[in-house]
C-alpha cells in the first residue's frame, strides 16, 4: 500500500492546476495532455490559459475547418479558470488527486491515452490496492443480465476483488449494487464532474459506492454529462481493470467500446454468452465470436486473476439449515423459484415455506427479491 | 293562506330536510319559487298546476309564493313536487291544515296527477326519520323501499286525487307490494373451487377478505388474476347490521333502488379502466354525484389492469384510500362522501407480462411501465402478490363456502377485539394503536424486526406487515401472532410489479 493513498493531504499547486484545467468546457483529456506537455507542467499551462497564450498550441487539435472560433473560447477559459475555488473544493470534499507519473497513480503501465489526472472521492481508497475487475454492460439489460451482474459482483467482492464499473443504469448499477451488498469494495468511474450525479436515479447508489469505495473520474468539477465523454471515460474503466467482464451488451453499445479498449490495453476480456433471441446478448455473443472468453462459471474470473476460488476471504460461516430449510434449498435446486413453486415441491404450507425462506435469507443461503427466491 | 309541508332533497348521498312553505295571497296570479331551486324544481309550477287541475281540484287564481327552506341548500330534482302541491291544497283550504300533522311528503308529479317515484327515497326517508318526522307520504313505487327505515310510518301515494281523500281520512291508504326476498347467499354463479392452484394468491385473497386489506395481484395475462379477484365477493363477510342499511341507502341515493330489501352483501364494484376521475371518486359537473369509491363503501373496488387507468384517476384514489372518505369542495358547498372500501387491483408486471425471471423486457421498458403506478399508490397495498400461471397438474382449491366460513370467524375475532373502537378490521388499526392491540412476542417480534431490517422497510411498510400478520393469525384462529405469520405477511407484500 503506497502512502499517497492514505487520507488526502492538501493538494499540490500542480494538482490544483490540472483539476482546474480539466473543469473547462471543450478542454477534453486529449487537449489537456497536449497543453500540459507543451508547457511542461500544469501550473505553467494554467498560467498560459490565463494569459490566453494557449491558442497556438491547441489550434491543430481543433482541425483546419472545425469552425470553432478559438479566440472567444480562450477568452472564456481565461475568465472561467479559478484555481483558488478548485483548491477550496478539493479540500472541502476531501478529494484525492493523482497526476500521471506521481506515486499512487492507479494505472501502472504507460498506456498511450491514460488520463493526465485522476480525481477520486470516497471512503475506501484501498479499493485501488486490490485486484480490480470491471463489470460492464448495456443500460437496457434483461432481468437475467441484471441478476448475473449482481451475482458476479457479489462473488468477486466476496473474494476481495474490487469491482469497477461506470455507475450507469442497467448492468453497471447491478454490478455496483452486488459489490455493495456483499460488503466488498467498488469503484465507479464517471464521465462527469464528481459533484454531478448522473443518472439522477442512481443518487442512492452513488452514496453507497462512496461509502464502499471510490467515485473516480478525470474531469474537473461542474462538468455535466455530454454524449462524447462516456466512450472516452470507458478507456479508464478498461485501464483500471485487470480483467473486463461484459455481462450483456447490444451490438453497438458502450460496453463493446470498453471491451475494445481492454483488448488494446492487453486486458483479458470475458463475455457472458446469452441466447441469440436476446438483443441484449448480441454484443457479448459477438465478443465471444471475436475471441473473448465465454464466462459461464464466476470462479473462472478468480482463476484468471491467479486467485484460488473457493478459498473465500472471510467467507461467513453459514449456519446449517434445519430440516425444512434443507427441504426448501433442495426444492430450489440452484434456480430462482417462486414461493408457491417451493410450497408445491416440498408439500409444505405457505407459512412454513415463508418462515424457512426468512430464516435462510437471514443466514445467507437465499435472497428474496422480485417475488422470487434466489439461491446464493 | 300560509301552509308548510316537510320534504327532503339529496345532498351528496345524504338526505337534507326541506320545509316547503306556500303562501297564497291576493294579487295578480303568479307563481314564484324562492330558496335556491334548480331548473327541475323551478319547472314544478307546470307539473303541479297540471296535476292539480287533472285531479279535479281548483288552481288558485292568486299570487303564489313557494319558499324552500333552508335557503342555503341547493334543491335538486322533482321530488319536491308533491310537497308543493299539498302545500297549495292546504293554503287554499282544499285540505284541512291538520291533515299533514307530523308528516312529510316526497314525490314527483305527472301532468295527470299521478305520483312518480323519486331516486334516493331510502336516504331521504332515513334523514326524515332521524329528524323526528313520524309519517311520510311517498310514491307507491317507493313505498316498499321507504318501509325499510324503522321508526317512521309510510303512506303510499299513487295519485294526487286519491291522496287528498286519504289525507282527509275519507279513504284508506293503499297498500303496496313488499320487496322480493333477497337472493340467497349461495346463489353465486362463480366459486373459488373453479380456480386451480395459485395457493399463494388464494391465501392473499382470503387475508384481504378477512382483514379488509388492499390487494394487488401482478402477473402475466392468463395467470388467473382476474378470475381470482372476481371471486372475492363470494368470500367477503356479510355486512354488519348498521353497515347493511348504509350500503342500501348510498346505492338508493346514487339511483340504484334496492331490488331485494336491505343489502345482504357487500358491494363489489368493477369500473372499466376508461373511468374518469369524477366517475371514480365522485363529483362531476352540476350536482356532485358519488363515484365508484362511494358505491364500493363497506365493500370492494376492483380495478382490473390498474396501469391502464389514467394517472389522474389513480392519484385521485390516494386520498380516499387514506381517509376512507371523499371530500368534494365547491364554491357553494363542501360534501363528504363515505368511501370505506377495500381496493383490489390487477396489473401486468411489465409490457411483455411474463415477469421475472422469464421477462424479456429491457430495464428501461420496465421502468417506464412501472412509472404508471406511483410509489405512494403501491405503498398503500397491504398485500402485493405475483400470480404465476398454475402448473398444469394443479388441482382445484377449496370452495368459497369453506373459505367464507374461516373469513367469518376471523371477522368475528376482530369485531370482538376492536369493540368500542372506531374500526372493526385489522387493516384499519391506526399505527399508534398497533403496539397495544397487535402485540408481537418472542419469535414473532424477532421475525418482525429482521424483516424490517432486511427489506429496509419504512415504518409504514412494517406496520402494514404487522396488520396482515394479525389477519393471518385470526384466520388460523390463534390468539397470538407467530413468527410464521410475520414471515408470510412479509412475503405477501412483494416488490411487484
Amino acid at each position: 500500500m503506497s502512502g499517497s493513498r492514505q487520507a488526502p493531504e492538501s493538494p499540490t499547486a500542480d494538482q490544483v492546476a490540472a483539476v482546474a484545467l480539466a473543469g473547462l468546457d471543450a478542454l477534453g483529456p486529449r487537449r489537456l495532455r497536449v497543453l500540459v506537455e507543451h508547457f511542461r507542467s500544469p501550473q505553467r499551462a494554467l498560467q498560459a490559459v490565463r494569459e490566453r497564450r494557449a491558442g497556438a498550441v491547441l489550434a491543430p487539435t481543433f482541425g483546419p475547418d472545425s469552425g470553432v472560433a478559438l479566440d472567444p473560447l480562450l477568452a472564456h477559459w481565461a475568465a472561467a479558470v479559478d484555481p483558488d475555488a478548485v483548491r477550496a473544493r478539493l479540500v472541502e470534499r476531501a478529494a484525492r488527486v493523482w497526476l500521471d507519473g506521481e506515486p499512487g497513480y492507479p494505472i501502472v503501465e504507460p498506456l498511450p491515452d491514460r488520463p493526465l489526472c485522476l480525481l477520486a472521492e470516497g471512503a475506501r481508497a484501498d479499493a485501488l490496492d486490490a485486484p480490480r475487475v470491471a463489470i460492464v454492460g448495456t443500460r437496457s439489460a434483461t432481468m437475467h443480465g441484471l441478476a448475473d451482474a449482481r451475482e458476479l459482483a457479489a462473488t468477486l467482492a466476496d473474494a476481495g476483488v474490487t469491482v469497477v464499473s461506470g455507475l450507469a443504469l442497467g448492468i453497471d448499477g447491478a454490478a455496483h449494487a452486488g459489490a455493495v451488498e456483499a460488503g466488498g469494495r467498488t469503484i465507479g468511474v464517471v464521465a462527469t464532474g464528481l459533484d454531478v450525479e448522473y443518472p439522477r436515479r442512481h443518487r442512492r447508489l452513488y452514496r453507497d459506492v462512496r461509502a464502499h469505495g471510490l467515485v473516480l473520474g478525470e474531469t474537473g468539477y461542474g462538468i455535466g454529462p455530454a454524449p462524447w465523454r462516456f466512450p472516452v471515460r470507458n478507456r479508464i474503466i478498461a485501464a483500471l481493470a485487470d480483467i473486463v467482464v461484459v455481462v450483456e451488451a447490444t451490438l453497438t453499445g458502450g460496453a463493446r467500446i470498453t471491451a475494445e479498449h481492454a483488448l488494446r490495453y492487453d486486458r483479458a476480456v470475458f463475455a457472458v454468452p446469452g441466447s441469440r433471441r436476446n438483443a441484449a446478448a448480441a454484443g457479448t455473443n459477438a465478443l465471444v465470436a471475436d475471441g473473448a472468453y465465454p464466462l459461464t462459471e464466476w470462479s473462472d474470473v478468480l482463476i484468471a486473476l491467479g486467485m484460488t476460488p473457493g478459498s473465500r476471504r472471510a467467507a461467513p460461516p453459514r449456519p446449517v439449515p434445519d430440516r425444512t430449510g434443507r427441504a426448501v434449498l433442495d426444492a430450489l435446486g440452484g434456480e430462482p423459484a417462486a414461493p408457491e413453486q417451493l410450497a408445491a415441491r416440498t408439500g409444505l404450507a405457505p407459512e412454513v415455506v415463508a418462515l424457512a425462506v426468512a430464516t435462510l435469507e437471514r443466514t445467507g443461503w437465499v435472497s428474496w427479491s422480485q417475488g422470487l427466491v434466489w439461491p446464493r | 293562506m300560509l301552509a308548510s309541508v316537510v320534504s327532503a332533497t339529496l345532498v351528496g348521498v345524504e338526505g337534507q330536510l326541506v320545509t316547503v312553505e306556500v303562501h297564497v295571497s291576493s294579487g295578480l296570479p303568479s307563481y314564484t319559487v324562492v330558496g335556491l331551486p334548480d331548473a327541475a324544481v323551478r319547472e314544478s309550477r307546470e307539473r303541479v298546476r297540471a296535476a292539480i287541475l287533472s285531479s279535479e281540484l281548483a288552481w288558485p287564481q292568486h299570487r303564489i309564493t313557494v319558499n324552500l327552506a333552508p335557503g342555503a341548500v341547493r334543491k335538486h330534482g322533482a321530488g319536491l313536487d308533491l310537497a308543493v302541491a299539498l302545500g297549495i291544497l292546504v293554503a287554499t283550504d282544499a285540505l284541512p291544515a291538520d291533515a299533514l300533522e307530523a308528516a312529510a311528503a316526497l314525490g314527483e308529479l305527472g301532468l295527470d296527477g299521478s305520483v312518480r317515484p323519486v331516486p334516493g327515497t331510502l336516504a331521504l326517508v332515513d334523514s326524515l326519520a332521524r329528524h323526528g318526522v313520524q309519517r311520510v307520504i311517498v310514491p307507491a313505487a317507493n313505498a316498499a323501499e321507504a318501509a325499510l327505515v324503522r321508526g317512521i310510518q309510510v303512506h303510499a301515494a299513487a295519485h294526487l286525487a286519491t291522496l287528498r281523500d286519504c289525507c282527509k281520512g275519507e279513504a284508506p291508504w293503499p297498500g303496496w307490494e313488499p320487496l322480493p326476498p333477497p337472493a340467497p347467499a349461495d346463489d353465486e354463479e362463480v366459486d373459488l373451487a373453479e380456480v386451480r392452484g395459485l395457493p399463494w394468491a388464494r391465501r392473499a385473497l382470503e387475508a384481504a377478505a378477512a382483514g379488509g386489506h388492499h390487494l394487488l395481484l401482478s402477473g402475466p395475462p392468463g395467470a388467473g388474476k382476474t378470475m381470482l379477484a372476481r371471486r372475492l365477493p363470494t368470500i367477503l363477510p356479510d355486512p354488519q347490521p348498521g353497515e347493511a342499511l348504509e350500503i342500501t341507502r348510498i346505492h338508493s341515493a346514487a339511483g340504484h333502488p334496492p331490488s331485494g330489501g336491505i343489502a345482504t352483501r357487500r358491494p363489489f364494484r368493477a369500473p372499466h379502466h376508461s373511468a374518469s376521475v369524477p366517475a371514480l371518486v365522485g363529483g362531476g359537473s352540476g350536482r356532485p354525484r358519488p363515484g365508484e369509491v362511494t358505491l364500493a363503501h363497506r365493500g370492494a373496488l376492483f380495478l382490473d389492469e390498474l396501469g391502464e387507468f389514467s394517472p389522474a384517476a389513480l392519484d385521485a384514489l390516494r386520498q380516499p384510500l387514506e381517509e376512507r372518505a371523499v371530500r368534494i369542495s365547491r364554491q357553494a358547498i363542501a360534501l363528504t362522501f363515505p368511501a370505506d372500501f377495500q381496493l383490489v387491483a390487477c396489473t401486468n408486471p411489465c409490457p411483455c407480462g411474463l415477469g421475472p425471471p422469464w421477462c424479456g423486457c429491457s430495464a428501461v421498458q420496465r421502468a417506464r411501465y412501472r412509472r404508471r403506478l406511483s410509489a405512494p399508490l403501491l405503498d398503500r397495498f397491504d398485500l402485493r402478490v405475483a400470480v404465476r400461471p398454475p402448473e398444469p397438474t394443479a388441482t382445484p382449491g377449496e370452495s368459497s363456502a369453506a373459505v367464507r366460513e374461516r373469513v367469518r370467524a376471523a371477522v368475528d375475532r376482530q369485531v370482538t377485539r376492536y369493540r368500542d373502537r372506531g374500526w372493526t378490521r385489522n387493516a384499519h388499526v391506526p399505527a399508534g394503536a398497533l403496539a397495544d392491540l397487535v402485540p408481537l412476542r418472542g419469535d414473532a417480534a424477532d421475525a418482525w424486526l429482521t424483516e424490517s431490517d432486511v427489506r429496509r422497510l419504512t415504518g409504514r411498510g412494517a406496520a402494514r406487515i404487522r396488520r396482515v400478520a394479525r389477519t393471518l393469525a385470526d384466520l388460523d384462529d390463534v390468539p397470538d401472532v407467530g413468527a410464521a405469520h410475520v414471515a408470510l405477511a412479509s412475503m405477501l407484500r412483494e416488490d411487484v410489479p
